[in-house]
């Protein structure tokens, strides 16, 4: 039985745990999580609230940093018991491939170590001494950023780690913080939380992580009418139910599912080359089984090259194979198995009426490729290691037509020479492509990203600014005026 | 062998009664043959799928197409234009109909009706009928409406009637004939969609009006309710139901046809939900994991696959997106195969399609 | 090994060697396109006796008749095998030019034209060239493709010196491993089965007993081969059990040549 979330000033006894039973082969894991009465609720939110207020704000950015890097050091540590635990549970309560978990781990927490955190800074803040003191501003006067006293996070989906992204950003500009764990995913957050209260209680009083069960619209009432500030994730449906939820005083935050694709030039499809875009595209594929937001779902594939789009598709196939044999995908449920299978049956049918359409693998195989010569736009695909190599004159054919999903858009994975590149880029962004990289990147996006193409601390913050009239007025009333 | 010979083939065999291994077998092979040689994409299809009248030695082999086919392929033996009768499904997501052909609706109607009287009829050699779905005339692409007119003509008395109309659901008609049913005590069958039953009990709610009807009177639904969970739904659905009209649950049967088949599943009553299905002796189900195709072991979920050889013009093996478990006697139906909920933030083909059909 | 529901191409499979494989993949359950160039009846022969020993495993067989050099042939047996059996999973280039191996009035290099050479070549190459290039199409729709190329161990040990054909062969194998380089990517496998002589056959009918007594004694495993010697070999590397092999050539000669 292991324990999930972090309840500052609640005592494990006080509390109702549920029981979340995660199986994975012959292996199961039961994770209990806290159900907080009304009461509670309200507790911890003052608590949080009042501890922040108390700590956070009397602290200096780089010293909570600071913290934060020595927690995510006991993570990096292989030899810690923190690390060999989330090495141990996570495949277990995800499902995913034991290897694939601890590469990713160590590639992701990476990004939060202390110099990366003060990247993460710089991208949001010309001057980051804004959040511990009033600045000058060049227009004249003075400001300084506040965090939230109350910031709620509500986390989804099942990416080992994910919800460090924003319960760091939050630290950062020092917000009293609540998180609501992913039922899919519910130990890492809480976890982290522990570990900063081994490192420094005070500092962990100021987060609490929670959970409830999904569609719970009592306690999320509860805890929404209590957060200055609320980040969510998850699919627009969900987000719109708990938009509708927010009070109109609170900032409301959402990140809501997105497709990202991959593109490849001719100019990377020479025979030497072509193979090494592939394993790159693959692997992209292959991380996480495309559940990332990240994760390409099509490969827009340009004619001319010595390597034609419909042999990328099968040197694409192939790597799927050997990557397989490495990082084996997850056993799938009923439903996802379902969505696969009507995905590649979809596909079958299509290349009956159209000779020129392919579906590569086997079915009872663990990926598939699908191609297409036809003008078919971007279409997301059956998830779980399944991707369709659309074949393109030109790369900039494609982007018209991703027009109509602008607020759906999120990374391009690409291999293009640099005039080609900062072309496409233009066009991509126009569209609404927030994130562009190489391929094999995909799924690892660099320190201080604007997740979105948001940004992940100043969109947090509220300014206040001390202008140059309140200045000057004030040298009147000096002791020292003449 | 000629389409004539094997409706004549088919019509022998579904009078036979029963089918053993190999009997079903001999016969599956035959229509597989039939569709292979006559209908180009259902060759295409079983040619991808190395099935071919060289490798099928046996009716598990013979492919089944998944039921989302029939919307962008034509799969008839005979040319379209040649097949009188067309049914359709009801619209989908993207606004195609798949189609099942039929040149003649000859072993569509035998197979409705052989089975119908055993499975719905009881002792009755007719029922007086109340319909609860639109007459023939008016839906004349849909195979439900062929169905319940066929029920009616065949098995129902002459003054049984229809509660659907354009003018939609004649509650007052519905009230006074199960009245007089009532009063006379003579047996009573109610038949309709599902949907459209869920309708009348609401209505009949409102009104505060109850029925017990006679002794031997039954209820048949069919088509189940979109987006709920099918044992939860099934098991207040037959509950009200039951208390609704008086009819013990044993007699409330439900019907499990598609628009991609000939041939109906029953139920023998919904004393316990889900209910146990089976089909007659011209039908095998398989329950399959829907990535391998393979057979999972009895006892476990899996997706249903229905070799109906009824359905000799189209496809005879069709990949439902059902999932069941196949039971003593017959399978559970357990709701819609597909439909995951996303585990992560990418972005799956629902929400995708949804998002790009908004405004 | 397990061969149901693959299918397996045999070229030169009416007689010898290419009809023991063809009848030892359908007695695994395998689906068997079983090609031949002249003999008809034999080959139907052949593919009666492969659906009768697989029976059992659900083995079938079907003969169909091109000349593998020439390209237009091949892709039409190709493509009626595909209509026939839904695809190609496995194909043993098998087939070659009829020589006449026979060491005593074997031609002298000074003797040998370059035209010899360039028969043996089309014979061995120009085959093989047209097979695989008419398959991959096929093959590559699904992974765990197999290509087994016929060579044989007079490349690695010229006991008689055969020069039109042994280079041939020789040239095989190095077609094979390029073949393996290219196709890697694509999940294909391409290897080599060279046996040593092979009895009976009718192209070892001349062979006398004192070559074959030669032979023997320099054999450790002390006779020569026969045609359901080559078979395992081959079946092994057109099944999962090499999945991790390509550009491989597996001596099938009792130790004679070895490594």
């Amino acid at each position: 039985m292991e324990r999930a979330g972090h309840l500052p000033g609640l005592s494990a006894d006080a509390v109702d745990w549920r029981t979340l039973t995660f199986r994975r082969g012959a292996e199961t894991l039961d994770v209990a999580v806290p159900v907080l009465t009304e009461a509670q609720i309200a507790e911890v939110a003052t608590r949080v609230r009042t501890n922040a207020r108390a700590c956070l704000k009397n602290r200096t950015v780089a010293e909570i940093a600071a913290v934060i890097d020595r927690a995510v050091a006991r993570l990096l540590d292989r030899n810690g018991p923190w690390r060999q635990k989330a090495e141990r549970l996570l495949p277990l309560v995800t499902g995913y491939d034991a290897e694939m978990v601890r590469l990713g781990l160590t590639g992701y927490l990476k990004t939060f170590r202390g110099p990366e955190l003060r990247k993460f800074l710089a991208e949001d803040f010309a001057n980051p001494a804004v959040l511990d003191d009033f600045q000058p501003m060049p227009k004249g006067g003075f400001a300084r950023a506040f965090g939230p006293e109350l910031l709620l996070h509500v986390w989804a989906g099942n990416v080992p780690g994910l919800p460090l992204w924003s319960l760091i950003s939050g630290l950062l500009v020092k917000a009293g913080t609540v998180g609501k764990l992913p039922s899919a995913e519910p130990l890492f957050a809480g976890w982290f939380a522990q570990i900063l209260a081994e490192i420094d209680p005070e500092l962990a009083g100021c987060i609490a992580i929670v959970w409830w069960r999904g569609g719970d619209e009592t306690t999320e009432r509860a805890w929404l009418a209590r957060a200055d500030t609320v980040v969510a994730y998850g699919g627009n449906d969900a987000l719109e139910a708990i938009r509708a939820r927010v009070p109109v005083t609170a900032r409301f935050l959402p990140y809501g599912h997105k497709i990202s694709f991959a593109m490849v030039a001719r100019s990377a499809l020479d025979a030497a080359k072509a193979g090494a875009v592939a394993r790159q595209a693959a692997y992209d594929v292959a991380r996480y089984d495309q559940q990332g937001c990240y994760s390409p779902q099509t490969v827009f594939v340009e004619r001319g090259g010595r390597v034609s789009p419909r042999e990328f598709a099968g040197y694409l196939a192939h790597e799927l194979d050997a990557i397989g044999s490495k990082f084996p995908r997850r056993s799938l449920s009923m439903a996802e198995a379902g969505s696969v299978a009507s995905w590649r049956n979809a596909e079958e049918t299509k290349g009956f009426a159209d000779p020129s359409r392919a579906l590569l693998g086997d079915p009872a195989g663990s990926w598939a490729v699908a191609y297409t010569d036809a003008a078919d736009g971007l279409l997301p695909c059956g998830l779980n290691r399944t991707v369709t190599v659309v074949a393109v004159d030109r790369l900039a054919d494609a982007v018209p037509g991703l027009a109509p999903y602008r607020a759906f858009l999120q990374t391009v994975g690409i291999a293009a020479a640099p005039e080609e590149l900062f072309a496409l880029a233009g066009a991509l962004g126009a569209v609404g492509v927030t994130r562009l990289c190489a391929l094999g990147r995909m799924t690892a996006p660099e320190a201080g990203w604007h997740h979105d193409g948001r940004f992940n601390l100043l969109d947090l913050v509220t300014m206040t600014e001390i202008e140059g009239s309140a200045e000057r007025a004030a040298d009147a009333f000096a002791p020292y005026t003449d | 062998m000629t389409e004539a010979r094997l409706v004549e083939d088919l019509l022998a065999f579904i009078a036979a009664g029963e089918a053993d291994e190999e009997a079903f077998n001999r016969m599956a092979l035959a229509v597989f043959a039939h569709q292979f040689e006559t209908n180009a994409p259902y060759r295409r299809f079983a040619t991808q799928r190395a099935r071919t009248l060289r490798t099928v030695k046996s009716w598990r082999d013979v492919p089944a197409v998944p039921i989302s086919a029939f919307k962008d392929l034509t799969l008839s033996g005979r040319p379209p234009e040649e097949c009188p009768h067309v049914f359709m499904t009801s619209g989908t997501t993207k606004g195609v109909r798949g189609k099942s052909h039929h040149p003649t609706l000859a072993v569509y109607d035998r197979s409705m009706t052989v089975n119908f009287r055993r499975r719905f009829m009881g002792d009755f050699e007719r029922l007086r009928m109340g319909i609860l779905f639109p007459t023939e005339q008016a839906m004349p692409n849909s195979s439900l409406a062929h169905y319940l007119a066929l029920a009616r003509s065949e098995f129902g008395t002459a003054d049984s009637r229809y509660f659907v109309s354009d003018a939609g659901l004649d509650v007052d008609g519905a009230v006074e004939e199960l009245s007089r049913a009532e009063a006379t005590g003579e047996p009573y069958a109610l038949l309709g969609a599902s949907f459209s039953v869920v309708h009348l009990m609401d209505a009949l709610a409102e009104r505060g009006r109850r029925f017990a009807l006679p002794a031997g009177s039954r209820i048949l639904d069919t088509g189940g309710f979109k987006g709920q969970s099918r044992e939860m739904a099934a098991e207040e659905f037959y509950g009200r139901l039951s208390a609704a009209f008086g009819v013990p649950r044993r007699l409330c049967i439900n019907m499990y046809g598609m628009t991609e088949l000939s041939t109906q599943f029953y139920d023998d009553g919904n004393e316990a939900c889900p209910s146990v299905k089976s089909g007659p002796h011209w039908i095998r189900s398989r329950v399959i994991n829907p990535l391998t195709g393979q057979e999972v072991p009895r006892g476990s979920t899996g997706v249903l696959v229905h070799h109906d050889l009824a359905h000799f013009n189209c496809a005879s093996a069709i990949l439902t997106e059902d999932a069941g478990v196949e039971v003593e006697g017959g399978f559970q139906l357990l709701g819609r195969a597909d439909g995951a909920d996303a585990k992560g933030c990418s972005m799956a083909v629902e929400d995708f399609l949804k998002a790009a059909r908004a405004p | 090994m397990d061969f149901r529901d693959r299918t397996v191409l045999v070229t030169g499979a009416s007689r010898g060697i290419g009809a023991a494989i063809a009848k030892a993949f359908a007695a695994e359950g395998a689906a068997v396109a079983v090609n031949y160039l002249q003999n008809a009846e034999a080959a139907e022969a052949v593919a009666a006796a492969c659906r009768d020993l697989g029976r059992e495993a659900g083995g079938d067989a079907w003969a169909v008749q091109a000349d593998v050099t020439d390209a237009g042939a091949v892709n039409r047996m190709v493509e009626r095998t595909a209509e026939e059996f839904g695809k190609i999973d496995v194909v043993v280039n098998n087939a070659f030019r009829p020589y006449a191996f026979d060491p005593e009035k074997r031609k002298l290099f000074w003797d040998t034209d370059w035209a010899d050479y360039r028969g043996q070549v089309d014979g061995a190459l120009l085959g093989t060239y047209n097979v695989c290039r008419a398959v991959l199409p096929v093959m590559r729709r699904r992974p765990g493709g197999s290509i087994v190329n016929m060579a044989t161990d007079l490349v690695a040990r010229p006991t008689v010196p055969y020069h039109d054909y042994t280079t041939a062969k020789a040239a095989l194998v190095g077609f094979s491993r390029n073949l393996a380089a290219e196709l890697g990517p694509l999940g294909i496998r391409v290897n080599c089965v060279a046996p040593g002589l092979v009895c009976p056959t009718d192209a070892s009918r001349a062979t006398k007993e004192d070559v074959k007594d030669a032979i023997v004694a320099q054999t450790p495993l002390r006779r020569i081969a026969t045609p359901e010697d080559v078979t395992g070999p081959v079946l092994f590397l057109a099944s999962g059990w090499s999945r991790f092999m390509t550009g491989q050539v597996l001596y099938v000669d009792g130790g004679l040549v070895m490594g």
